[in-house]
Parts: structure tokens; C-alpha cells; sequence
């Protein structure tokens, strides 16, 4: 039974027809055209179709597209602002070389987003910890975690020039 | 020594912006008009012959354009590895082609039995299941030593005794019996891998089409389209030849050997071809278990024998392969492996002998050190064990058995130019602390948690000239601003090669690096390249890319003795430099001039004889260069559970120079986080009763997360290779070779017992622990049998 959602990613809206069985990842990916959020196991245990729903980091394999239409969807490609400067855990995971194959990269950074936004002092301990649902098969997780830890100085740094 | 502009520098690379934006496009991504979605019907069966097939139902369901079975494959059998296309026709015996697109006569829990195509995915998945299949079950063979016996079920009814390639080690040498019988101590090591999973976590995906005037177009992340393209038309589809088809090869969500065989893509032209749609085939996570590509589980019998001193004095080495249903790269992983493992240290006297067997399991494949981490598992630990029965330091024993630049590489026709593999060992021992942490053999450690330090060291390939065709070839032009666009084949699967190569074509030309423009990834444009494997790309890509950057800058200093002319400098074109981006001379001092002038002034030129600077570079390896590196790996070991914790791992790397030493530090720590998963969980598990594969998902088979990231550090040995781009070698697959054999030895250290197969997991350790590791020889199958 098709029936045309509404979705509000990156804080814009969009209608795509969807039937109740389609999932999140597949609506973002396939029908609103936002194809950087990535489908590696549909079982939700690799991260990388981690989207964030009202701030939350969810796996976006697991909800059904329809159960997400209330809420505020953010995708790897609502990062950059609207000037298009880079997010410093964008920029980070340049300068540190954090992606390889880049794969599981919109989930790592959709999961540090979260993390950030909550914790902005996070230990390594932490990041670590966070980040320990989202499987990369290429990097060995140390250029990752070495941004992640460097953004968020640079967020904060930023965030003390400004106070 | 050279100061360069750019070689040597931590560059970032410049495909990573498009992976952090969400922007880079892989084949997933992509849409073809008019497109309709492929899927491939697995027979549950490990063994049986399809008696009747009926697809009429699923070919009713509205939607469905085409179902397809065996009798609508090409009568012609191929491979998944397209290795046989760069090997000299005497070798194709190591390639056999075995299989067809569908089966008649599944060989595995998996094996493609049909095809479909269908409007969209929920159409084609219902269809799937509308096929009725009836098959005759036949007995299956999961073990390779089974298979081997006489009397077995035949897995090819053409193959006698499930022999699928047998044959001594190409180098045997010396009188090995003679050495064993007079040597003063003789040890044996017998022991398996698992099956290790790549994992890419792009699963496995093609899109194929017919463009306009005809021509086949492939889309698919393979890691050699050049030989793939070669290899389909040549062996699955004879009807169509080189030029029938453009294969593009996107960004590529990880390889490590899996794109190195066929994946879809031959399903995907079938499909294409029958209903003349854009098709493209998808797999599932579980598909891509149950599937074809894998580590080639190699059970080995190793014994080496030595005089009182510590010399090596034999090696004899016994291979059992187990290809699976089909042998795709199973025989040349079990022959890199004799050659990596018994070429690294001097020994006169080698014997190696290896049998691969077919069973009914899925086929395996080529993956990340092909064959050496298989054989270092092995090897690594019956020289500790050979050092501890002479009373020697493990890491005395191999310092006193290097190889010397004369010596026979572990190529063994062509001897060895370039070692600096002890460097690498003391430089790691002292990071690690290693004359403090190992304490002499035998030593019992107090308490719960026991902690060992334990050692391995490794040669492997940059390219495999002499035996593979390494060749490759690339296209650099100018533009107009300046910028090079360089038109070269590697496969960027995220190893950072495309930007390496960029570091080598800017300070090769004199270009700025960061006006270097990569086109890659479609055959139609790119010159010939056998593909991104053996460690391969930096050493022979690079050379060709070298080769053309000095041609370019010939031309531009051709050029430039013009511009010096208009400011009243007469120079010749060896007094001009050309060095990122500028153009100067010593002989005219505050004279510079941009390449872009000279680049814009090539192409715009109304005058005559105008032509857009330009030049092609090939590069055809026809010698070996391997690399070296030493590791170290310290280990606590959990005698209450036996688990197996990572603590510090340090390794160091004779990489003749580095290119961009940041991103060969971030291929250490990946393959070691990979080298950490096969070492101590990552198993594939195949049930005994049935032939299914039990580990089909992430949750059943475990791989390392950010929490078993341990402390480490890879020390790079620069000392220029004289054959390599600006001295560099190849690196990409020799992080993965250590990890198991020195996380093995330092198991050993902390609790004296070896443990014989991976993954070395906590039920297996605290089995050996409690009855000894003779009571757990380990077989790479069922997880939990300890338990
Ligand atoms: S694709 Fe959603 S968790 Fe793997
Ligand atoms: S970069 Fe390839 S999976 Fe993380």
C-alpha cells in the first residue's frame, strides 16, 4: 500500500511515495536521493547507515521509513554548513586521513556528531566506546579516534574564542 | 640527500573529500536509466544435481523480465580469478577454469543456481522464490584431507581424487633429508587458518548495460578491470572480445583481494543481455558469507631443522589447501605461500610440496598477503619452537638467518637487491623493550593475567615480475591552468594509491600536487594495468607514472627557454628547473615564470606546431622487490577465560622509501586491526552436518571494533629502492602477515602452550590451557567445539 511520506532531512522537507515495509535507509538512499548514508549489513550491527533522528544516532536499517517521519533526520550530507564549510570532524578526518575505502565514514561521523553534541570533552576511553558500533574494515579505528579527538579541541577551542 | 617538494610528505589524499561529504560515488550509488534490479537464486544443498528446474511461476509474476537457469549460460567454464590472463600461458595449469555462471550441479550451500530479473528488488526477491527447483542430493566432502581419500564423493565429476592442483615447491633445493638427518635439532609445527572474510563493507554489487551503439558497460568495484574485461570476454562470454566492453570501476568500498575474482558481474551481463535493461545485481551481508570469497584455509605441516648455533639448516613444508567448490585463487595463494614463507630466511635446503583439494564449501579466494599470513602462522612459530630447543633467543635465532642483498629472494630465480630486515628487527625490539620483556624460555609467569612478548618477521611482494605480467601504463596531460590530469588505472579501494600516485606525477613533472587530477576507473580512457594487488601499484603504477612526469617536464623546459629568452636570459633547457608549480634557473636569478604560462601557451597557440604538453609512461616489472618488516606483539593472556588481549604492537617496515608516509601508516594500523580480527576472532564456521555457513552475519562473526585497538606504533626503514619510484616499494599487504604468528608466539610466551589454528578465541586458549594444546590441534570449522 503505497502512501506518500513526509520526511524533514537536514532540516528540509520531503515527500517520497513509500510503502509501510521500506526502510529508513533505503527512503534516504533511494527515493529522497541522499545516497552518502551507506547499507552494508542491514542488520544493524555495522553503523554505517547511522543517521541522527532528533540528535540521536539510530541505524537507519532498523526503522521503517514511516516511523521516522516526525522526527528531524540528519544526514552525512546536512554536515557541511550551508556556506560549505566543512564540520571540524569533516575537516578532522581529512587532516588525519580517517577514511580509507570511506564505507563506513557517514557513520562514524554521524555517530561522533552525537557524541560530540553530548559530550563535548570526551575521553579517548569515550570516543572509543561510542564509536564501538560502527565497524570500518580498512582504517584500524586509530586515525579515526585520533579525529574525533581533535575536533572536538577545535570545537571547543572555537567554542572559547567565541564566549 | 634529494630535497623533494612532495615525495615523502603527509599529504592528505584527494578522494578523501568526497568520502567525508557523502559525495563520492560508489556502484551502489549510481542509477542507469530505465534500470531493473538482478538477484541470484543459492542452492541451500551442499551437494546435489538439479533434476528439474521450473521457472515458469516466477517468470509469470508481473514485473519479472527474465528468469534464467544454466541452460541460458555460455557452454564455455571460467574462473573467479582473472590472474590466469597475466600469467604466461605455461602457468594456466595453477588457473583452472571450473565453473560455469549457473550450475547444473550445486558444489555448495550457495553455488548460483538461477537468475532473475525484475522491475524492482521486492519483485525479483518474490520471484526468487517462485523457482522450483528439484534436486538429487548427492554426498558432500567438507573436509580437505577427506577429500582426498580415496573413494570420496567427486566434487568435478572431471577431477580425479578432488585433486584440484598439486605440485612441489618451485625452488626446492638442497639435500633436504641429508640436512634433517645431520642436524642437530629437528622440531615440526602443524596448524591451520581460518577462513578469514574479507568484509568489505561494500557488499558485492554490478551494474551492466548495452550503451547506444551496442557496447557492453560495466559497473563494479573491481580491482582490476583491465583483466577482468580481458578475462569475461575471453573465458565466460567468448562471443564478445576486448573491445565489446567499457568496464567503470567507481570508488570502491574496500577489496583486500575479494575484487580480484569475478563477483556479479557475469550474472549481471547475463541478465542484461537477455532482457535488454540496464540490470543491476545486489547482494545481501548473508549472501556475501555463504558466498565465494574468502582466505583459503591452508593446513600446514612445517618442520625445520638447525645445528647448535643457530643456523637454519632445513625447511620442509606440507600443504593441504582447501580450495572450496571451485579453485579460483586457491593454488597461487597455497604457491605465494611457500614461496613468502620459506624465502624469508637463508636456508639451503627447502623441500615444499602443496595439494589442493575441492570440497563442498564455498570457494575461496585471494585476500590481503595472499598465502603469506597463511604460511607465517605456521612458520613463525616452529622457529620459536626450533630456537627453544637449541636454549636460543627467538629474535637471535632469525637475526642470525637473514638473507643478504645475493642471496636467493624468496623469488628464488632472481636474487635479492634490497634488504634492510634486520634494521627493522632492532629498531622494533628497542621500541618495544623487547631485551627487558622476554625473559628466557620457560619462565612461569605468576598470577591470572600473564603477559608474553612474542615475535615474527616477513618478506612479501611489490609486484611479482618474473611471474605475474606486471605491467602498467599511464597518459599525463597539461591543462591550461597548470593542472595535470593524469590517466592512470590503480583501484583505489581506499589504500590512498591515487594519492601516492599524485605525489609521484607532481614531483616527477614539476607540477603542483595540488593540481593533480586523477581519472581512473573506466577502461575506455585508462591505458593497461593488471589490477591493484600483489603490493603491486606503488612500485610498477608508480614507475609509469614517473616515467611520464620526466617527459613532461622535458617539455616544459623545452618550452621555458623561450620565456628566459623574452626577459634577455639565454638559457639551456638542463640549466631550467621545474619544481611545484614554478619555473626558474640557476642561471637567472628573479626570474620565475608559472607552468600554467607555458601549459596555456601550448594549447592556445595560433600560431604553428601548437600542441598540449602531454606524454605516456609504461612500467613492465620484470624482477622481484620484495619488502621486509619485523613485529613485535605483547599480549595478556586471561587463564580464567582464556582470553587473548592485544596490548602494544610495534613493527617496523623496509619500504625502500615512503611515498607519503601517512598513509602508509594508516595501511599498518589497518591490516594490523585485520591481522588483530584473524589472529583472535574472526571465524567462519561451517556447520559439519549440513555444509551451511553458521558465521553469516556480523553478530555471528566478530569483527574488531575501536575497542580492541591496542597501543602501537610502525616505524618506517628508508633506505631507497634503486628499481622503485623515487626508492619507494609496495607496502599494502604486509601488515596483515605478522599479527598472527607474533601475537601466537607471545600466547606462548605467556602461558606455554601453542595454540594450532585461528582464530586463537578465549574457548580454544582455555582448551589448551586446561588439556594441553596436543588435546586441541584445532580445525578451522566448527567455533565452540572446545567448549
Ligand atoms: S547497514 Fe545498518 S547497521 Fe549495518
Ligand atoms: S574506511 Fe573502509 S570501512 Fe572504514
Amino acid at each position: 500500500m503505497k502512501q506518500i511520506g513526509t520526511f524533514r532531512v537536514n532540516g528540509k522537507h520531503c515527500d517520497a511515495i513509500i510503502e509501510p515495509h521500506m526502510l529508513l535507509v533505503d527512503v534516504i538512499r533511494d527515493h529522497i536521493g541522499l545516497t552518502g548514508t551507506k547499507r552494508a549489513c542491514a542488520s544493524g550491527n555495522c553503523g554505517a547507515c547511522t543517521v541522527l533522528a532528533d540528535d540521536q544516532p539510530i541505524c537507519s536499517c532498523l526503522t521503517l521509513a514511516v516511523t521516522a517521519q516526525d522526527r528531524a533526520l540528519e544526514t552525512v550530507e546536512g554536515l557541511r554548513s550551508a556556506d560549505g564549510t566543512l564540520h571540524p570532524l569533516q575537516q578532522a578526518f581529512i587532516d588525519h586521513c580517517a577514511a580509507q575505502c570511506g564505507y563506513c565514514t557517514a557513520g562514524m561521523l554521524m555517530t561522533a556528531k552525537a557524541l560530540l553534541d553530548a559530550n563535548p570533552r570526551p575521553s579517548r576511553e569515550d570516543v572509543k566506546r561510542a564509536l564501538s558500533g560502527n565497524i570500518c574494515r580498512c582504517t584500524g579505528y586509530v586515525k579515526i579516534l585520533d579525529a574525533v579527538m581533535d575536533a572536538a579541541q577545535k570545537i571547543n577551542a572555537a567554542r572559547e574564542v567565541a564566549a | 640527500m634529494t630535497e623533494f617538494a612532495y615525495v615523502g610528505k603527509r599529504l592528505t589524499k584527494p578522494d578523501i573529500y568526497g568520502k567525508v561529504t557523502g559525495e563520492a560515488k560508489y556502484t551502489d550509488d549510481m542509477t542507469v536509466p530505465s534500470m531493473v534490479e538482478g538477484r541470484i537464486l543459492a542452492s541451500p544443498h551442499a551437494h546435489a544435481r538439479i533434476l528439474r528446474i521450473d521457472t515458469s511461476k516466477a517468470a509469470a509474476l508481473p514485473g519479472v523480465l527474465c528468469v534464467l537457469t544454466h541452460k541460458d549460460c555460455p557452454d564455455s567454464r571460467f574462473s573467479r580469478s582473472t590472474m590466469a590472463e597475466a600469467l604466461p600461458e605455461f602457468a594456466f595449469t595453477g588457473e583452472r577454469q571450473d565453473q560455469y555462471i549457473l550450475t547444473d550441479k550445486a558444489r555448495y550451500v550457495g553455488d548460483w543456481i538461477a537468475a532473475v530479473a525484475a522491475e524492482d528488488i521486492y519483485t525479483a526477491e518474490a520471484a526468487l522464490e517462485l523457482i522450483e527447483v528439484e534436486y538429487e542430493l548427492l554426498p558432500m566432502i567438507l573436509d580437505p584431507h577427506k577429500a582426498l581419500e580415496p573413494g570420496a564423493p567427486s566434487v568435478h565429476d572431471d577431477v580425479a581424487g578432488n585433486i584440484a592442483f598439486e605440485m612441489d615447491h618451485p625452488f626446492n633445493s638442497g639435500d633436504v633429508d641429508r640436512a634433517f638427518a645431520e642436524a642437530e635439532a629437528v622440531v615440526e609445527f602443524t596448524g591451520v587458518n581460518s577462513r578469514q572474510k574479507h568484509l568489505h563493507l561494500e557488499t558485492d554489487i554490478a551494474i551492466a548495460y548495452h550503451e547506444s551503439d551496442g557496447r557492453l558497460v560495466i559497473i563494479s568495484p573491481s580491482q582490476g578491470p583491465h583483466l577482468a574485461k580481458k578475462h569475461l570476454t575471453k573465458r565466460v562470454f567468448p562471443d564478445l572480445s576486448d573491445g565489446d566492453i567499457r568496464w567503470l570501476s567507481p570508488t570502491i568500498g574496500g577489496g583486500f583481494g575479494a575484487r580480484l575474482a569475478l563477483g556479479v558481474e557475469p550474472v549481471a551481463v547475463l541478465l542484461a543481455r537477455a532482457c535488454k535493461r540496464p540490470v543491476r545485481v545486489t547482494t545481501t551481508r548473508e549472501e556475501d558469507f555463504s558466498g565465494y570469497s574468502s582466505r583459503t584455509d591452508q593446513h600446514q605441516t612445517i618442520r625445520v631443522a638447525a645445528n647448535k648455533d643457530g643456523k637454519l639448516l632445513a625447511i620442509e613444508q606440507i600443504i593441504v589447501a582447501d580450495s572450496g567448490a571451485y579453485l579460483s585463487h586457491s593454488a597461487t595463494t597455497a604457491t605465494v605461500n611457500m614461496q613468502k614463507t620459506l624465502g624469508v630466511l637463508k636456508c639451503d635446503n627447502i623441500r615444499g610440496h602443496l595439494t589442493v583439494a575441492y570440497t563442498n564449501t564455498p570457494t575461496t579466494s585471494g585476500f590481503r598477503g595472499y598465502g603469506n599470513p597463511e604460511g607465517a602462522f605456521v612458520f613463525q612459530q616452529a622457529l620459536d619452537r626450533l630456537a627453544e630447543k637449541i636454549g636460543m633467543d627467538p629474535m637471535e635465532f632469525r637475526l642470525k638467518n637473514l638473507k643478504v642483498p645475493g642471496d636467493p629472494s624468496c623469488f628464488v630465480p632472481v636474487p635479492l637487491e634490497h634488504t634492510k630486515l634486520e634494521e627493522c628487527i632492532h629498531l622494533a625490539a628497542e621500541k618495544i623493550g623487547y631485551k627487558d620483556k622476554w625473559q628466557g624460555w620457560g619462565v612461569a609467569k605468576p598470577g591470572r593475567y600473564k603477559r608474553g612478548i612474542g615475535m615474527s618477521v616477513l618478506t612479501h611482494a611489490s609486484g611479482a615480475g618474473g611471474f605475474l605480467l606486471e605491467h602498467s601504463s599511464c597518459v599525463m596531460k597539461v591543462l591550461s591552468d597548470g593542472a595535470l590530469n593524469l590517466i592512470v588505472s590503480p583501484c583505489e579501494m581506499g589504500q590512498g594509491i591515487i594519492g601516492a600516485l599524485a605525489q609521484v606525477a607532481a614531483e616527477s613533472s614539476g607540477l603542483r600536487y595540488e593540481q593533480i587530477r586523477v581519472s581512473t576507473g573506466d577502461t575506455d580512457v585508462t591505458m593497461f594495468d593488471i589490477g591493484s594487488h600483489a603490493s603491486r601499484s606503488m612500485l610498477v603504477i608508480g614507475n609509469a607514472v614517473a616515467a611520464a612526469g620526466v617527459k613532461i617536464k622535458e617539455q616544459i623546459r623545452d618550452r621555458a627557454v623561450a620565456l628566459f629568452a623574452e626577459h634577455q636570459v639565454r638559457v639551456t633547457p638542463d640549466q631550467i628547473e621545474v619544481r611545484a608549480g614554478r619555473i626558474t634557473s640557476d642561471a637567472a636569478p628573479g626570474v620565475a615564470f608559472d607552468v600554467a604560462q607555458v601549459a596555456y601557451a601550448a594549447i592556445y597557440d595560433f600560431g604553428s606546431g601548437g600542441s598540449q604538453l602531454n606524454a605516456s609512461g609504461s612500467y613492465l616489472s620484470t624482477s622481484h622487490h620484495p619488502n621486509h618488516q619485523a613485529a613485535f606483539a605483547e599480549v595478556e593472556v586471561d587463564t580464567e577465560t582464556g582470553l587473548v588481549t592485544v596490548l602494544n604492537y610495534v613493527s617496523a617496515h623496509d619500504i625502500g622509501r615512503a611515498i607519503n608516509p601517512l598513509l602508509v601508516e594508516a595501511q599498518m594500523e589497518g591490516s594490523l586491526v585485520q591481522g588483530i580480527g584473524f589472529a583472535l576472532t574472526e571465524d567462519f564456521v561451517i556447520d559439519p552436518d549440513t555444509g551451511r555457513v553458521l558465521s553469516d552475519s556480523l553478530l555471528t562473526y566478530r569483527l574488531p571494533t575501536t575497542m580492541d585497538v591496542p597501543d602501537m606504533a610502525h616505524l618506517l626503514v628508508e633506505d631507497p629502492l634503486e628499481a622503485g619510484p623515487f626508492g619507494a616499494k609496495g607496502c599494502g599487504e604486509a601488515g596483515l602477515v605478522n599479527p598472527a604468528p607474533a601475537i601466537a608466539n607471545a600466547i606462548y610466551d605467556a602461558i606455554g602452550v601453542r595454540i594450532h589454528s585461528l582464530p586463537m578465541a578465549a574457548d580454544k586458549v582455555l582448551w589448551a590451557l586446561r588439556h594441553g594444546e596436543g588435546a586441541a590441534p584445532g580445525g578451522s570449522r566448527v567455533s565452540g567445539q572446545y567448549l
